[in-house]
């Protein structure tokens, strides 16, 4: 080697080269009393549990209750789920998370020809009453909340099933508590499509389930849209929030029209996933400014007069987008800090993604990590001692204040165009998200957003921390797992009572058919009581509203 | 009549099965317009069949496909090229990328299946690489 050459850091900044949040919010060097000139704390702020809950939705936050600890899971079988969840359960879990696999978010069953290869992949597959037996098999509903992660309108069906099925084991409704994703509209420009078509009776379908539930289920969380999706789609921290909500006005304005006081079942629709990414100060001001926004809608917009109609409970999912393939143990770190910004947003609940999510679904060990990561921020870090522990930081409640500004504008802009469906059907609501998606991918091109590991600090493959990553199984291996699924639910439809389904889906479709009053919940559970399946109750009732049976147009009714 | 050597490059992206992980191929799209080159963006839920027809019909170069949920991309890429020979249109590129695992990339490089472009692989080298794979295929064709 040259003497002349010598080694160079590889450091290219000896300043912080970021002068703007990730939503592109410019940022000043340091923020002072007078960013905050004129804030009234009693009104804008407040103390932790009162309105308007910048400051969390709890009076002691975090001595009253930890936040939920969740980690992702959703593995093939039914059985081997169910498996898994013992083991979380033992491992201190307080809530389990369930993930559809592919075709149950399409609303469509293993037989299906383009099910092929699908069933029970990357998610659980859930078709039937009898997959819910398998799934919660040794687990007490009324000891353990559980989150269902189905969006679309397989929602519906999904959520009889699990309510037909605690009915069969005779637990307490009153007593079950957990919640369902079950919000279609935001499919149209995140993930899935197909089943939210048509989206006027998606809608309805979630609609159904929220008015079922606030009578019958009265600790379920009958919707939780998913800011997640639209986040991970592009949406930066300031439309993730605005938008969800904004769809939320239209349940809320359903429900008024079926004739419930918006104090009757807003208590029960409030609570969001959302993302949260590395940019941790605005993740935290997203939080805090979403309560706001929310609590503001419902008392000023909709003249709720309960408190708990203006609580919003937030939950998330680390992003998945945010880690890197590359030097997967760098992952645990960025896992790390934004459940920080969790705890210190005020969340309700939250999963911190698995190390390995770029790889493959979290593998036992990945999962353990998660978990470990809430029992380090719960028990060893001290973090969770005192509520809103940032609350009164200039630069805080600042871009608090901004970002309730800006959310303000974009929900305003929504309702401007005559609601969400609306800004979605326009194509509105889409164009902005790949607007922000592409502007996110330019900078990382540019390096103006340096992600470490992929395009800065990069090694090579053989200098990476060695690490387990979960592995996809072999395609024969799915292959075989979707066929014995597709075998099982062919034998269902083979030794049912095929009068006893045919009639009750018969039954099911006259009632589809009378439109928006008429709650269809009781009737899909008769159904799913006669072993009727997800594609068969979901195409009946498109039927019965003009669609066609099959989103895909391939298959033309079964029975 | 346009020279065939020099005629703007035509790609049809595509995500076949249900995988929905479109990200990739939003993005990949915008910068292959900003290329110069000529998009026909089929988006998610295609059949392998389907993503062929369309290529045949477009008069296509290049069919890019994006997978990521799982492993069925050794399916649908392969049945992809097999579409291609039985009808003759071999002689479209067909690039790959999205999480196509190490060990699979032997057996699509041997159908013809380049690329495997990933979260990290800089824009100017996709480009490139679509470029190259166009021109090499324009000469053969030409000779």
């Amino acid at each position: 080697m040259n003497s002349k050459e010598k080694v160079k850091s590889a450091r290219r900044f000896d300043g912080c080269p970021v002068t703007e949040t990730s939503a592109g919010i410019p940022l000043k060097e340091v923020y002072r009393p007078a960013d905050l000139e004129g804030m009234d704390y009693r009104k804008e702020v407040a103390d932790p549990g009162e309105y308007p809950f910048t400051r969390g939705i709890w009076q002691n936050m975090y001595r009253g209750k930890l936040w939920t600890r969740r980690v992702f899971t959703g593995l093939g079988s039914t059985a081997d789920t169910n498996k898994r969840y013992k083991y979380l359960l033992e491992k201190g879990a307080s809530g389990l998370y369930c993930f559809g696999d592919t075709i149950t978010h399409q609303g469509i069953d293993p037989d299906h020809p383009l099910a092929r290869g699908y069933a029970g992949v990357s998610g659980v597959s859930i078709v039937c009453l009898k997959d819910m037996h398998a799934l919660f098999d040794g687990i007490s509903l009324e000891d353990v909340s559980v989150s269902f992660n189905n969006p679309s309108m397989a929602a519906v069906v999904v959520y009889a099933a699990f309510v037909a099925y605690a009915q069969n084991m005779g637990y307490d409704l009153k007593k079950i508590s957990g919640s369902i994703l079950n919000e279609p509209i935001h499919l149209v420009y995140s993930m899935y499509e197909t089943n939210a078509k048509p989206l006027g009776l998606a809608a309805k379908l979630a609609t159904d389930v929220i008015e079922y539930s606030i009578k019958n289920t009265p600790r379920w969380h009958p919707i939780a849209p998913n800011a997640y999706d639209l986040h991970e789609k592009g949406a930066n921290a300031i439309q993730e929030m605005a938008i969800t909500i904004a769809i939320m006005e239209e349940y809320i304005q359903r429900m008024l029209k079926r004739g419930y006081a918006v104090d009757e079942f807003a208590p029960r629709v409030n609570v969001f996933g959302c993302a949260c990414d590395m940019d941790i100060f605005e993740e935290i001001c997203k939080f805090r400014a979403a309560r706001r926004v929310w609590a503001r809608t419902m008392s000023e917009k909709y003249g709720a007069q309960k408190p708990e109609s203006c609580r919003l409970y937030l939950s998330v999912h680390t992003s998945g987008n945010s880690l890197t393939v590359q030097q997967p143990v760098n992952n645990v770190a960025r896992v790390t800090l934004e459940s920080l910004a969790c705890v210190l947003g005020g969340l309700q609940s939250f999963d911190p993604a698995g190390y390995d999510e770029g790889y493959y679904i979290l593998t036992e060990h990945s999962a353990l990590t998660s978990l470990n990561i809430h029992n380090i921020l719960a028990y060893e870090s001290r973090v969770a001692s005192v509520a809103d522990p940032l609350a009164g930081s200039y630069f805080v409640e600042w871009l608090t204040n901004k970002m309730e500004e800006e959310m303000f504008k974009v929900i305003n802009k929504i309702n401007d165009m005559g609601g969400a469906i609306q800004a979605t059907e326009s194509g509105w609501i889409g164009a902005e998200l790949d607007r922000e998606l592409i502007r996110e991918q330019q900078e990382i091109e540019e390096k103006k957003r340096i992600i470490v590991g992929r395009n800065e600090f990069v090694v090579s493959k053989e200098e990476e921390v060695p690490i387990m990553v979960g592995r996809d199984r072999p395609l024969e291996e799915q292959m075989a797992t979707s066929e014995k699924r597709e075998n099982e639910i062919r034998r269902l439809r083979e030794t049912r009572d095929k009068k006893k389904a045919k009639d009750a889906l018969t039954t099911l479709g006259e009632e589809a058919a009378r439109g928006e009053a008429h709650n269809l919940i009781p009737l899909i559970m008769t159904s799913l009581r006669a072993n009727a399946t997800l594609g068969e109750i979901l195409g009946t009732i498109r039927v019965a509203n003009g669609a066609t049976y099959d989103p895909y147009e391939v298959l033309h009714g079964q029975i | 009549m346009e020279d065939s050597a020099n005629r703007k490059i035509k790609v049809v992206v595509a995500l076949p099965g249900l995988d929905c992980h479109d990200r990739g191929i939003v993005y990949l799209s915008h910068i292959l317009r900003k290329a110069g080159m000529e998009v026909v963006y089929l988006g998610k839920f295609n059949t392998p069949e389907h993503i062929v027809n369309t290529a045949i019909e477009e008069d296509a170069d290049v069919i890019a496909l994006s997978y990521l949920n799982d492993h069925l991309y050794m399916l649908f890429f392969p049945r992809v090229v097999e579409l291609l020979k039985e009808k003759g249109c071999g002689d479209i590129c067909v690039i790959a990328g999205g999480r196509i695992i190490e060990e699979d990339r032997p057996k699509l490089r041997e159908i013809g299946i380049t690329g495997f472009f990933g979260q990290s692989t800089p824009v100017g080298e996709m480009i490139r690489h679509i470029e190259d794979r166009v021109k090499s295929e324009r000469w053969v064709e030409k000779s």
